[in-house]
């Protein structure tokens, strides 16, 4: 747990790991690393953002730690990885977003 | 830095041939320590076996491929102190075999979400062993023995003596279907390469003769282009956060654009770490991806996949498998 905030620490997310080994093995260096991390992260908060518009809810990328959801109604939940993401947008919204559903998938397209 | 030691998991369902797979290890195979469930007639003898009781915490999110195998981490960690303790030389590969009626998912969970373990182990390949003679009646009756193929990078098909051949066959054709993305071998072929680390198993699948096969369905499907990896992530942890049960299995490898592709590999919730690799295997550029379903329609991830390919940058396009000779089965 960490002692600051509270919170239970997990393993990083699969999502989260994809230069973790070459940073280990020192084929990039740690800056490197961060930079690539937190552009990643960047990067998926737009996309979840694109996604769960059509539930009227946005994710920004805080810190290179951590997310927040937030809904229109001034909602947030702060969470660490996509996980975490995915089961707070499904508390807020009562429901876990489902990329098969088609009412979801015909917004997508239009 | 040393590289991580790679964990061979041998599942397979009651009776289907796993102990006797074990006892054919290369014998006096230094630094194997082998894992198993029950000492049975195994004729390991071998400082470095050990039992595990099967015992799971199940985590609080409730599901059942996310429960942590308590007995494994403590033979794991245990393992490692020995090794650092100077009682094992060197450790170079750890062999677990589950139950017969075990799930794979929660040994692939428990390595990759340890603090420890998941810097000391990667899970290397899934060895399923299946029945040639009742093979077939596991896969109808057991959702296990589907899971436990689905799951598989390989497949041993044991008793093959016992079956006929048009019977071995049939079955071979079967678990083809439900795992396009496994080797299939007999229990005759030489098992070391089962056990070897230059062995590889990034092969790329095949597509299915007939994907919809005793419950499941499987896609291959390759894209038109590159993907965007951020985007793709996201789409595969949402499918897998609303339908992880009915994901029994993702892999294959992926183009997003870099000068390698990325491997991917998950059964049910649980992903491998992804690798990005620096050149392409056998110099094919192009994404190549297999999902195995039970109680979702191939089609519908397709259908899924297409309308996201404004995010992902490319369109999902089905790979249809060229000749089906055995498919009247």
């Amino acid at each position: 747990m960490c002692v600051l905030c509270g919170e239970f620490v997990s393993g990083p997310h699969w999502t989260d790991r994809n230069h973790e080994d070459a940073v280990r093995a020192g084929s990039i260096s740690e800056g490197e690393y961060q930079t690539l991390r937190r552009r990643g992260r960047i990067g998926r908060a737009g996309v979840v953002s694109a996604v769960l518009k059509h539930y009227g809810l946005k994710l920004d990328e805080w810190s290179g730690a951590r997310y927040v959801l937030r809904n229109k109604k001034g909602r947030t939940e702060i969470v660490g990885d996509l996980s975490g993401v995915w089961t707070a947008a499904e508390k807020m919204l009562g429901f876990a977003p489902d990329p098969l559903d088609m009412s979801l998938l015909e917004k997508m397209r239009t | 830095m040393k590289s991580k030691k790679p964990i061979t998991i041998v599942t397979g369902f009651l009776g289907s041939g796993k102990t006797t797979l074990l006892s054919r290890l290369p014998v006096g195979t230094e630094g194997v320590a082998v894992l198993v469930n029950e000492f049975g007639e195994v004729g390991l003898d071998h400082h470095l076996l050990r039992r595990v009781n099967e015992r799971t915490t199940l985590l609080g999110n409730g599901c059942v491929c996310c429960t942590r195998r308590e007995d494994l981490v403590e033979s794991l960690l245990e393992l490692l102190s020995m090794e650092s303790g100077g009682e094992v030389r060197e450790l170079r590969r750890v062999v677990v075999e589950t139950s017969g009626l075990a799930d794979p998912a929660p040994i692939l969970f428990t390595i990759f979400e340890h603090p420890v373990l998941r810097h000391h182990f990667e899970i290397d390949r899934v060895v399923a062993t299946v029945d040639a003679v009742n093979g077939n009646l596991h896969l109808d009756a057991n959702p296990e023995s589907t899971k436990q193929v689905s799951a598989a990078d390989f497949v041993v098909l044991t008793k093959r003596d016992l079956a006929t051949e048009t019977e071995a066959h049939a079955l071979e054709t079967r678990l083809q279907n439900v795992n396009p993305a496994a080797r299939i071998l007999h229990s005759g072929d030489d098992i070391n390469a089962l056990f070897d680390h230059d062995v590889t198993v990034r092969d790329a699948p095949e597509a299915p003769s007939d994907p919809h096969s005793g419950g499941t369905d499987s896609v291959s499907l390759t894209f038109d282009g590159a993907v965007d990896w951020a985007a793709f992530g996201v789409w595969l942890s949402m499918l897998l956060h609303a339908r992880g049960e009915e994901v029994l299995r993702v892999k294959g490898m992926l183009d997003v654009g870099e000068t390698g592709p990325v491997i991917l590999n998950g059964v049910q919730h649980t992903i491998h770490p992804p690798d990005h690799l620096d050149e392409w295997p056998d110099g094919m550029r192009g994404s190549r991806l297999v999902f195995i379903t039970r109680g979702v329609a191939a089609g519908e991830i397709l259908a899924s996949l297409e309308a996201f390919a404004g995010l992902l940058g490319a369109s999902p396009l089905a790979l249809r498998a060229v000749e089906a000779p055995d498919a009247d089965r």
